[in-house]
Parts: C-alpha cells; structure tokens; sequence
C-alpha cells in the first residue's frame, strides 16, 4: 500500500517540488492550495499524513491544524510543518496547535522524506 | 517534471508575487489597512524566499529574508506603514523584482543598492522611522546583535528572539559530558522516557519513536506500566507507560535526542551515559532487524521490495536534487566572477534555456477526480444515445425537404463523436507506469531462476483509458514471468545454442486501428510443440489421434488446466496458466494470439480496445430480438449454403467452411428465444473465435449493421443474464442485449450458461453505468 | 436455565489500532466484562501504544475477575510492536500460537 500524503501550501512551486519529491519516494499526494481546501480535501482522501505551510491565504496552517485535530475521524493524522528556519516562535504556535512534526526550509527532499519516515508506521 | 521545470514554474510564480506585492503595497499606500491587504504582501515575499531557498539562490533568500521581517512587523502593527516606510518596501520590491531577473538570466544587481535597502530595512524593523531622507544609511547606536550586517538566513540571529516562546532550538542541558563529541567506541545510554498525553494527540506516537531509537543501535528496553490505572478508571486516549532503555550505539547523544526531536515538549525525556552502577532494571533486548514495522507489514504480496526500492530512489533523487541545488549556486558564484562577457553570454545561454523550458511547460495538468470524469463519459453516452434517437425518430417522421434539420443533425452527430472522443481521451494515459513495473519483475524473476535477461520496451507512451491499464498489469505479470520463467532458456543452453547468454524480452505498445497492440516477444526457445501437444494429450485435453497444425499446436497452452512446467514453479504461478491471462485480456475486450518460431522464441500479441466504455459491435436480429455481437469476437460472417450443412446427432450441425467442419451454434436456441432450430440457409453465421482457440458458427438471423455502442452494464441496472455479457440503448431507444460469446460458445459445448460466469462479471465491471 | 459453561466473547482486532481506536477498543471490551474472552489480533497491521494500554489494563481487570484473556492468534506487527515497546505478552498467548 502506498502511503498517502496531503500537502497544503500555497506556491505553485513548492507544490511542485513537493509532488515530485513525493512521487519520486513512493508516495501517492494529494495537494490542497489552502488550508480551506486542505480541510475540504482531507474529507475526501484520508491521508497518512499531512504536510503544510503556515502562510496561506484564507485559513493559515495553525487554523488548519486546529481543523484536523477537531476532526473526529482524522484527530490522530500526522501533520508535519514547513517552517522556515528562523521562526521559532512560528514553530512553538504551530506545535501548540497541534503540530505532530516540521520540515525546516529551505526545501530539502531528503529532509522531507526523512520527517514523513519517522512520523508514519 | 524536474527541477528545472520547477525552477520555471518558481520564476513564473515570482512574477505572479511581486505583481500581488506591488499592488499591495501601493494599496497600503492608498490608506488600505485591511489586514489581508498586509498578509498577501507577506506571503508574496515569503513565497517568493521560500522558492528561492530551494533553488540556492542565496541573494534572493537574504534580501527577501530582511524584506519580509519587515514586512512582519507592519503585519503584527509593531511598524506603521506610513508612506516613507512604503517608499522603502517600493523600492525594496523593485529590487527584489531586479534579484529575480538577475537570478533567472544571470547577471547581477549592484551591490550597494541592495546593500542601503537592506540598511533601511532592517532600521525599520528596529522601529526606528526613516527621516524621508537618507538618514536611515547613518549608522544608529542599536544593538549589537541586531546589526546583522551580511543576512545570510541561517546565520542571522532570529530578530529579537521572542520570550514568551520558551522555545530553544536544541535545548541541550547534560552533566558537562562532552557527548556532543562523535563517539569513537560504543557508549551505553540510558534514555528515560515518558510520553504525555498530548504527545499522542499530536499525533506522535511513542512506539514509532522507539522504533527510530532501535535504528540508532542495539537496545535494551523496560517498560513501566505501573501508573496505568485500572480498566474501567483509565481514560483509553491518555499516557499512561513509560520506559527505560538502553541504547549500545556509536552515536552521539545527540543522536539519540534527534529521535525525539518532535516530542520533546510533550514527553520528560532523559538521555544519559549509563551508569553501571545504576539500579538493575529488567531490561528486554530488542531484536530488532530493521524491517519490523517498517512499510508494507500488511503486504504479504512481495511488494516490500517495491517499497525499499522506492525509497532509495527517492534518496537517491533528493541527493541529486540537492547536489542540483547545490551545482547551481555554485555555477551561480562562477559565473559573478566571470567577465561581462562571459555573463552576457551566460545570459544568453539562459535565456535559450528559459524559451525552451517556456515551450515545455506548455503541457500543463491540473488534477480531476475520476469520479468526475466518469460521470462526464457517462453523460456524454447518454447524449450519443439521444443523439441516434433523435436522428432516428427525425427519419421516422419524415420531415423531407427541411434539409437544415438534416444538416443540422448531421452536425449535431460529427460533434457528439468529437465529444466522445476528447472525453475518453481525458481518460487516456501511457502505458508507461505498467511497463515500468515490468522491468521490476523481470530482474526479479530472472534473479529468482539464475538467468540474465534484458527487458526492452518500445511505445511506452501509447496511450489509452486508464481502466484498461489497471487491468492489464496482471495478465501482463503472468505472462512477462511465463516468459523468464519458461520463454528464455538457461544461459548455458543459450551458449550451446549459439545465442548470446543473456535472453532479450521485449514489450512494446501501439496503437493500430483504433486499439491498442501490445506485443510481449522473447527470443528463447519457443514452444516445444512435441511436447505441449503430448501433454495435452495427457491431460485429456485433445485426442491422441489429433491432428493438428503448428498453429494450434501452440494455442493449446491457452486452453484451461495446460501448465507446460514440469513442475509447478513458485514463479509462475501455481497452476494459473495462459487461459487464465486469455480469458483477462477477453474480459477486457480483447483477443490474445501467440506465434512461436522453435529455438527462436515466442511473440504473444494482444489486442485491446482503447475504452471499456464504448464497444465496436455487429447488431444482429435473433428470433425477433435485437443483439449486439462485439466486433473483436467475429472472424468473419458468411451466408450458408444448403450443401455446406451437415446434420449429425439429434440435432448437431456442422458447417464446413474451405475444407475445414465448424460446429454451428443458434444463438436463438442458446439463449432461448426459440425452441425450434431455425434453418441456417435463411440466416446469417458469425465465424467467431473464443477461447480455447476454437472456432464456432453462430446464427443469426439477419445483420443489421455495425456501430459503435455505449455500454451499459446489466448487473448494475437489472440482474446478471447467462450469455449476456452487458446491454446497450440504440438510435431508435431499444435497450440491446450485447452477447457473450464465450459462454454462448461454451453453452454449445455442452456447459451450462449459469456455470460460466467469472469473466463476464468482469466485463459488467468495466462497463459504465 | 443450567449454569453451565460460561460464556465465551470473542474478539477480532481491526488492522490500525491508532488513537482514534483507543476508546472504541476500550468501549468494546467494557461490554465483554465479566466472560471469558479470547481475542484475534491476526489482522491488526499496526498498533499504537494506548490501544496497548486499553489491552494490558483490560487483561489486568479480566485476571482480577478471574476470567480468561486470551490472544489466539497475533499477526507478526502485533508480536513485534509488544517486543519493541517491552512488553511480554507471552503469558496471554494461546498455548498453540506460544514461541
């Protein structure tokens, strides 16, 4: 079974990267542009685990993470952050929200494959 | 796609940015305080940082870097963005604008521009007001460690790091033990670790962390269980265990921590070197091999190696794509230092680069839901079908002499195909990712029986409906092991053959006549006709006296129950033969033949239709009933003379047909439309071949033309008919019943229609509706 | 009617025993308190640590009541995941499937 991979974020290009990436390692992804349609989406694709960005426009990544850790059926998935490599206290609100984990930018694959590895069965 | 594709997509995205940014920002200049207003200016420059990261496209990361903690901030109204800060962050985005260009077609910006502009920034972000003038270029009495004078992101102190956090970034507090140092011998550490509940609600989980502590080295493992509470008392999502391990490791303690790097906050963890003097704790080894628990422990299926190998070209790919990364900023800082004339020509080098990509970054995708489409392909059957009726009942009424109706259907009809065709086409994908899979089995199977074989494939990108493709990996599977596992002989018989010891399978696709062919051929030893017929033979499948043609010889081995292994090997399935691949590909609407040259190998080729949604058939009238036969059955239709008839048995007949007795089968009889034996002289025979490779008449009583028709599927609308493989709605609104000719075939053997029914549920699955 | 054998629950584990799980497993066995159980957790692909803890209290409760709590048969995720995390479940093995 391949494991199933939501990823939220607003770039074109980091959804670019992170879709091959993720194809590349096996894994079949989902993308979602926000965290409106992040929480539309996840209803339908019962993802693994999740990867997000926090800076989006109309629902960021904290109220997204809020969303899914409301949902009944999909409290449990993990989520893993991009975060950017500066913003601790990004990252602090990200974790209080209920973030399960983050990828810190500058996008690295390897990195990314890695965080997915150790939060998933 | 690959990452310069990406690249392209990043610069195109960055145009997109710094249009939003600027319109941004000249809205705050026009008085705009909508806070989203602010936002979208942040997120242009903190997408466009982000996208630059990726690349290693340094001076765009720590001018965007600076930029954007200004325009933090504005967000968090720590600065007011009064029209001499927004003449700053202007002109700052004009020079992020010129750093993206510079980074997309080489060349540079100078440096002193961005270095002011940084200045100002960054004095902005301190809080101190620009003048209007250049008074932001003195230097101020600030704070040291703010005064970041070369902001390269990883390097630059967080801007006044936030206190109400509590957050540390590798929060590293142990007994002066430099264990920070690689250890050169193996070290005992004694971790302590104690999950809270909120670790698991974040959806951490502790036995996934003890699984990545078992990968850093050997370990010892006790678990505490005595805070769990009694049953009916416990709350079932709290944290209730806690262990004791002891890892033997090579590793660092900060290795160790690395594990619990998510969790950290959530859990008491304790990591230190063991003390032998410690208290003895049970401690359980943990055999770990490195596969428990990994990926696929519910794929029995041998998929596991997929997986594995997933995984390393993924690591192999990231590698690559880092070093990408990391070649380009390289090639980057070459090429500041290169003369004018060098980066011009660089430049242009790029920009032939750049109209390159820009023609291959035409194919674009977006991503539909299936669902969509096949409701899409379900409706547009439905507008063929009302398309024909109303053609039809046009005809009926005889409306002469109004030609613009006619011309108007006429139309009408011609864009109702082309519809048909675009939709199916949405549909349509290469074959690639199935014959990728192939070059997989090959090397496994081939490893598996000692042999060296070479899979090559051809018309990867033949494209057709993605149902057909899902359907054909198995068959396909079965046949490509068939053909390591039998087709090619060992490499010893090769070389006393003459042949090169390493065996060649090759596998092409193509379309051919609105189908699509594909071809499995190895140049092993071909069919042992001598002994495929005897064991037939044996088997009971064929009379020891027959006599057949080479031909038929080799399609014995699609016939049920032939296995020409001596013995039943692991690889090629136990006792899961040809006709079990032939009756697949017939499921899907297709015919499978094989050609044998002996000591040169065998070609099996296959027929496919390119849509499981449409059907090319004959519609035929049985006994006052509209059937359709599907046009990939018959061989040929033929109008029986009375001479060529000939009774045996109550009430057998058989036609003859150049020489050669083929059984003649009634339709109308088979399916009990009628109870007398119609007389074959007043009706048509449909040479069709099933399988099993024989050839059988069917009567019918007229033919009423072919055509295209949109499949429906019976079991979905009413219940499942022996013989009837699907049904359709023609032009004049008749509901048709599509034949199932192998089991009308098998029916004439002799076989009951109910008992032959395993592949027509097949068909009915693939049909829409 | 005689008081004969008691009764018997049975059990199957479903195959992710994740968080989501833990307070339907822990619901499922409260209503078999009280008999006999014997549970299948051949199918179980993964389980995480609080389904483990539903488990392990409720074999806790079922010996305190003196019934019988008993793993016939368990998938290899299920045994290897007990030995990671150090928890011997060896003594509420059915004798045939012991190692």
């Amino acid at each position: 079974m391949k494991k199933k991979v939501l990823t939220v974020d607003d770039s074109r290009t980091i959804r670019n990267m992170l879709l091959v990436t993720l194809n590349n390692a096996g894994f079949e992804t989902i993308q979602a542009e926000d965290g409106v349609e992040g929480l539309e989406v996840l209803e339908e694709c019962n993802p693994d685990v999740i990867v997000t960005d926090i800076n989006m426009p109309r629902l960021d990544g904290f109220g997204f993470i809020e969303g899914v850790r409301r949902n009944e059926r999909y409290r449990a998935v993990p989520i893993l952050v991009l975060t950017t490599e500066s913003d601790a206290e990004k990252k602090n609100r990200a974790r209080q929200a209920g973030a399960t984990g983050w990828i810190v930018k500058p996008f690295d694959p390897a990195k990314l494959i890695d965080a997915i590895e150790r939060v998933t069965a | 796609m690959d990452m310069n594709e990406i690249k392209e997509i990043f610069f195109q995205e960055c145009e997109e940015q710094l249009a939003e940014l600027e319109s941004g920002l000249l809205k705050l200049n026009d008085g705009d305080r909508d806070p989203e207003t602010v936002n979208a200016v942040f997120r242009a420059v903190h997408s466009i940082k982000g996208g630059a990261g990726a690349f290693g496209l340094d001076d765009l990361v720590s001018f965007a870097h600076v930029f954007e903690t200004t325009l933090d901030c504005v967000r968090s109204n720590k600065l007011e963005p009064t029209q001499d800060v927004l003449k700053v962050m202007l002109r700052s985005a004009d020079v992020l604008a010129d750093l993206v260009s510079a980074s997309r077609d080489g060349g540079s910006v100078e440096e002193s521009r961005t270095r002011g502009l940084l200045k100002e920034l960054e004095a902005l972000a301190r809080g101190e007001m620009p003048t209007g003038g250049g008074a932001a270029e003195a230097p101020k009495p600030a704070p040291a460690k703010a005064a970041a004078p070369a902001p390269v992101p990883a390097a630059a102190p967080a801007p006044a790091p936030t206190d109400e956090s509590g957050f540390q970034p590798i929060p590293f507090t142990f007994d002066g033990f430099g264990a920070d140092e690689p250890a050169e011998d193996l070290s005992v550490f004694e971790v302590s670790f104690k999950p809270r509940r909120d670790l698991y609600a974040k959806g951490n989980e502790a036995a996934l962390l003890l699984r990545d502590l078992s990968r850093v080295g050997e370990m010892s493992i006790n678990c505490d269980m005595d805070q769990l509470p009694a049953f009916d008392k416990m709350d079932p999502e709290g944290a209730y265990f806690s262990w004791t391990i002891q890892v033997k490791t090579a590793k660092s303690e900060q290795d160790i921590r690395t594990v619990f790097e998510f969790a950290e906050w959530d859990c008491d963890l304790d990591v230190k070197v063991a003390d032998s003097s410690a208290e003895e704790l049970p401690m359980v080894p943990v055999p770990f091999d490195l596969s428990i628990l990994d990926d696929g422990t519910s794929d029995a299926d041998g998929d596991d190696g997929g997986a594995a190998e997933a995984a390393a070209q993924a690591v192999a790919a990231a590698e690559t794509a880092t070093n990408v990364t990391k070649m380009a900023a390289a090639a980057a800082r070459v090429e500041k230092k290169e003369s004018q004339a060098a980066a011009a020509a660089a430049a242009a080098a790029a920009n032939a680069a750049n109209a390159a990509n820009a023609a291959n970054s035409a194919g674009q995708t977006i991503r539909v839901d299936l669902d969509r489409v096949d409701r899409l392909i379900n409706l547009v059957g439905e507008l063929v079908i009302n398309q024909a009726m109303l053609s039809q009942s046009v005809i009926e009424n005889d409306t002469t002499g109004t030609s613009s109706i006619n011309m108007g259907l006429e139309e009408l009809q011609q864009l109702t195909r082309e519809i048909q065709d675009s939709v199916m086409a949405i549909r349509a994908q290469p074959v690639k990712p199935v014959f990728q899979r192939m070059s997989r089995i090959v090397r496994e199977v081939a490893d598996m029986v000692g042999k060296s074989i070479r899979l090559v494939t051809e018309g990867e990108n033949t494209e057709v409906d993605k149902t057909v493709i899902d359907k054909l990996a198995e068959p396909l599977t079965h046949m490509i092991r068939n053909a390591v596992d039998h087709g090619i002989e060992s490499p010893e018989r090769r070389e006393a053959a003459g042949k090169n010891p390493e065996g060649t399978v090759k596998l092409t696709a193509k379309h051919r006549s609105g189908r699509i062919v594909i071809e499995l051929s190895d140049d092993g030893a071909g069919i042992n006709r001598e002994k495929v017929k005897q064991k037939a033979i044996d088997k009971d499948l064929i009379p020891a006296d027959s006599n057949l043609t080479d031909e038929e010889i080799d399609n014995l081995i699609f016939m049920p129950g032939f296995s020409t292994a001596d013995k039943i090997s692991d690889i090629s399935g136990r006792g899961v033969g040809m006709d079990v691949v032939k009756r697949s590909i017939q499921a899907l609407g297709g015919r499978i033949s094989i050609s044998s040259r002996p000591g040169n190998g065998s070609t099996f080729t296959m027929s496919l239709p390119l849509t499981l949604a449409v059907l090319d058939g004959m519609v035929v009238t049985v006994a006052g009933q509209t059937l359709v036969v599907p046009l990939t059955a018959i061989v040929e239709t033929l109008q029986p003379e009375a001479s060529a008839i000939h009774s045996f048995g109550a009430n057998q007949r058989l036609i003859s047909i150049r020489n050669s007795f083929c059984p003649l089968v009634d339709v109308g009889r088979i399916l009990n439309f009628r109870s007398i034996q119609a007389n074959p002289v007043e009706g048509v025979a449909l040479l069709v071949e099933s399988e099993g490779g024989g050839q059988r008449a069917l009567m019918v009583d007229a033919i009423q033309g072919q055509r295209q028709v949109v499949i429906k599927s019976l079991e979905a609308n009413y219940t499942h008919v022996p013989g009837i493989a699907a049904a359709t709605i023609l032009g004049d609104g008749r509901v048709a019943l599509i034949l199932d000719v192998d089991a009308v075939v098998a029916a004439s053997r002799g076989q009951s229609l109910r008992q032959d029914s395993g592949m027509k549920a097949d068909m009915s699955l693939a049909a829409t509706g | 009617m005689a008081s004969g054998k008691a009764v018997t629950g049975s059990l199957k584990l479903v195959s992710v025993l994740d968080l989501n799980e833990a307070s339907v497993l822990h619901g499922q066995l409260s209503s078999m308190r009280g008999k006999d159980l014997s549970i299948d957790a051949s199918g179980v692909d993964r389980v995480g640590v609080q389904c483990v803890q539903v488990l392990m209290a409720a074999a806790n409760a079922w010996e305190e009541d003196k019934k019988k709590f008993v793993f016939e048969t368990v998938s290899d995720a299920f045994r290897k995941t007990m030995q990671l995390i150090g928890i011997n479940i060896d003594h509420l093995l059915a004798k045939e499937i012991q190692q």
